[in-house]
């Protein structure tokens, strides 16, 4: 033990060397971890935080909030469903808005639902829930409370003044595909999608939010709806998020990244302890004539790993600390203790695994060696 | 540098763990590429086959299609702007599409794009009505000639009369009709997006011969009085939605990644040159000179770096093609297998350079037992 920390003390260099790659890769994959979470929040987190236990989509909408139309007729059978204690509305749209005191044009995902408890936000990290039409909860990080956004017509000869939202509270982690979001009431959704389009003849749901009564999970509301009719798609709000066109696609995407990343941290541990037990093997044999047990040797080595992968995998994250404070374009980066602890587990046993050819290698000298020099070859 | 190849063919085994390293580095790099230029294709496929010049969106349309609206008076206005140039409409709406013989639930989705002038693959003249070209992508789908794909909850019926290849859009296979084809789809499927006669959402404006294109789009914008933004296809491309912050987010990790590859090449040459310190003496004792010898170093790397290539780039082709179609947005195009390429072997010089010190440092004298 004392012999492996006194070689790492002698060969900083070495070892800070590999102790900066691991940490680099540990880095590298926690980032992509935050990345690949931000992402997805920024996908669906509107799903995620609004309060409607069931949503049903049509199903053309093929999941896609914006791109479901619940039309009359399915909607008066999604809200006769048995089971169903309240029902409402939710519109989407995305539009171009003014927010007051900005000269620029940006663009904002306005959501609208008939009842709050179905639809909208009920439970905000900063100020409080819509209360009349006119006002808004807006996803933090893209609004600030007291915030006056106008929706903007485009290209639309004599098309009116768009409704003015006054934000007036906050949710974190709430947008929806990646843009700025506003929850509202389902009034200020229509005059907003009748601003930019007066020739709409109607403006129709785009989901319906359900909440089951006492008694009734989300799951079984759900799957009587979805046996009610196949026009209608059924979602609990897990599902709608996780199951929202694209999800699959970016966590299958990083997942490869993971594997293939999470298979270069041992292999550079592996070979980096096996050329250095190449390179100490007539010093290895010598103490093997000497009488030290090659069970002692292992564990001097096994020490060495578990000091360069647990360096690598402080310094790895001290350094992914700074980024999840930062927002990279629209995504909002958070710290993931959970993803930290998985990974620094997954990485330390697979580097002591990869340690095992080198140990292998300890376990098979033979001291006589050392009397014919052969420990030096 | 023969003895630096000698010893590769001796003792391949000696460099069999940098070079499995380096493989999956190279894997990583074609993959990351493969996934980036998968996800753009998939993306922007219809703005890349327009064989128009310019794209004239709606003012505050923050160049999005489904946001702008150009009414026939713009239209006009566009027209006297680029007497010698051709103009079109294009129209966009995004439906799941039913087939004959699958599931009720089980939809395709697709983009159905109204156009005047013709974009890459197409006939000048528009299908008829109810008739649409579908993009290639959709055969996976089980799209044929004849096909009737029933789209939205209307279930507006549309005939597939023929293919064209690399023209996806958001991601999903498209179906490219008429103008007037687009209206009635989006007129019976979305109530709250329909539009009036004469109104699209954008224009495609073929400039002049000679005339330079960003020139004729502040023409345009500036006859229409600011009520348009003109951008050339480039522009609209780059301006998709994410497009930039996914290109970016990419080529951050591929930095990080060619960073990796530069410490795990210097680790390996760094260790080998410290092993083969003694025998760097020697030679340098027999006048071996230290060009020479780093010389070597910096072809091992580039050797072991060109098999690690070698692997990553048939990895990435294999991959590309055993993906069953939709299932994983990747691409393998050449450019991005030698971007990849020129990136790992500029690590495995940097990363060999790190070596070089060492071998400067080796003193002839060690040789005959001067000390190293």
């Amino acid at each position: 033990m004392q012999l492996a920390l006194r070689e790492m003390r002698r060969a900083k260099t070495r070892f800070g060397l590999l102790i900066a790659a691991v940490a680099l890769l540990v880095f590298l994959i926690l980032a992509q971890q935050a990345i690949q979470t931000g992402l997805i929040t920024s996908f669906v987190g509107a799903l995620r935080e609004q309060s409607a236990p069931v949503i049903v989509y049509s199903t053309d909408g093929q999941r896609a909030l914006q791109g479901s139309i619940v039309p009359p007729p399915l909607e008066a059978q999604i809200r006769g469903v048995e089971g169903a204690a309240a029902a409402g509305r939710i519109g989407q749209g995305t539009f171009t808005v003014r927010v007051e005191g900005d000269d620029d044009l940006s663009d904002a995902a306005i959501i609208g639902a008939e009842d709050r408890s179905v639809g909208g936000i009920e439970e905000v990290d900063e100020g409080r829930p819509v209360e009349r039409p006119g006002e808004a909860v807006g996803s933090t990080g893209d609004f600030e409370i007291g915030d006056r956004v106008q929706v903007v017509a485009v290209g639309v000869a004599g098309a009116g003044e768009g409704p003015v939202l006054e934000v007036v509270g906050l949710v974190r982690g709430a947008q929806i595909q990646v843009t700025p979001t506003l929850f509202t009431t389902w009034d200020d959704h229509v005059a907003a999608t009748q601003t930019v389009n007066p020739e709409a003849p109607t403006v129709l749901p785009n989901a319906i939010g359900l909440r089951p009564e006492d008694g009734i999970t989300a799951a079984e509301l759900a799957a009587r709806v979805n046996d009610l009719t196949e026009e209608a798609d059924a979602l609990t709000r897990d599902e709608a998020a996780r199951e929202a066109p694209g999800v699959a696609q970016v966590q299958q995407s990083f997942q490869i990244i993971f594997l293939l990343f999470a298979l270069v941290v041992p292999l550079v541990t592996g070979l980096f302890f096996l050329i250095i037990t190449f390179q100490k093997s007539a010093s290895l044999t010598l103490l093997r004539a000497i009488g030290i047990r090659g069970g002692a040797l292992v564990r001097s080595l096994l020490v060495q790993v578990v000091v360069v992968i647990g360096g690598g995998l402080v310094l790895g994250t001290l350094l992914y600390l700074p980024l999840t404070r930062v927002e990279v374009g629209s995504l909002v980066l958070r710290f993931d203790g959970a993803a930290v602890g998985v990974w620094s587990a997954l990485l330390l046993v697979l580097g002591l695994l990869s340690a095992l050819v080198a140990a292998r290698r300890v376990l098979k000298i033979d001291p006589y060696e050392a009397t014919v020099g052969g420990g030096a070859r | 540098m023969r003895l630096a190849l000698r010893e590769l063919r001796r003792r391949p085994g000696r460099f069999g763990v940098a070079t499995a390293i380096l493989t999956l580095i190279a894997v990583l790099l074609t993959f990351l590429g493969g996934l980036l230029d998968g996800l753009e294709a998939g993306s922007t496929g219809a703005y890349r086959a327009q064989q128009g010049d310019l794209i004239v969106f709606a003012d505050g349309a923050q160049t999005s299609l489904v946001r702008s609206r150009i009414e026939p008076e713009v239209r006009a206005q566009v027209e006297d702007a680029v007497p010698d140039g051709a103009v079109g409409g294009l129209g966009s709406a995004q439906l799941g599409g039913r087939l004959e013989g699958r599931g009720p639930r089980d939809l395709v989705g697709t983009v159905v794009f109204g156009y005047e002038l013709a974009p890459r693959g197409l006939p000048d003249e528009p299908p008829g009505p109810g008739e649409v070209y579908a993009d290639d992508s959709l055969r996976s789908e089980g799209v044929e000639e004849g096909t009737v794909i029933q789209l939205g909850p209307a279930r507006t019926e549309l005939t597939v009369v023929g293919f064209t290849s690399d023209a996806k859009y958001s991601g999903q296979g498209t179906l490219w009709g008429s103008v007037d084809t687009w209206r009635q789809v989006l007129g019976e499927n979305r109530p709250s997006a329909a539009v009036g006669e004469g109104t699209v959402q954008a224009l495609v404006v073929a400039v002049p011969d000679g005339a330079d294109p960003a020139d004729v789009a502040e023409a345009i914008d500036e006859a229409t009085g600011g009520a348009t933004e003109t951008l050339t296809i480039a522009e609209a491309i780059d301006a998709l939605p994410g497009l930039a912050q996914q290109r970016q987010t990419f080529s951050q990790i591929i930095g990080v990644t060619v960073l990796i590859a530069i410490v795990v090449v210097a680790l390996f040459f760094a260790l080998i040159t410290v092993e083969r310190t003694a025998l760097y003496g020697v030679l340098k004792a027999l006048g071996a000179r230290s060009a020479t010898l780093f010389g070597g170093v910096l072809l091992q790397a580039v050797l072991v770096t060109l098999v690690a290539l070698a692997i990553g780039v048939g990895a990435a082709l294999l991959l590309d093609a055993v993906i069953p179609a939709g299932s994983l947005p990747f691409a393998v195009t050449s450019g991005r297998l030698l971007s990849s390429a020129a990136a790992l072997l500029f690590a495995a010089a940097v990363g060999a350079a790190f070596s070089l010190r060492r071998v400067l440092r080796v003193d002839p004298a060690s040789a005959i037992g001067g000390g190293a």
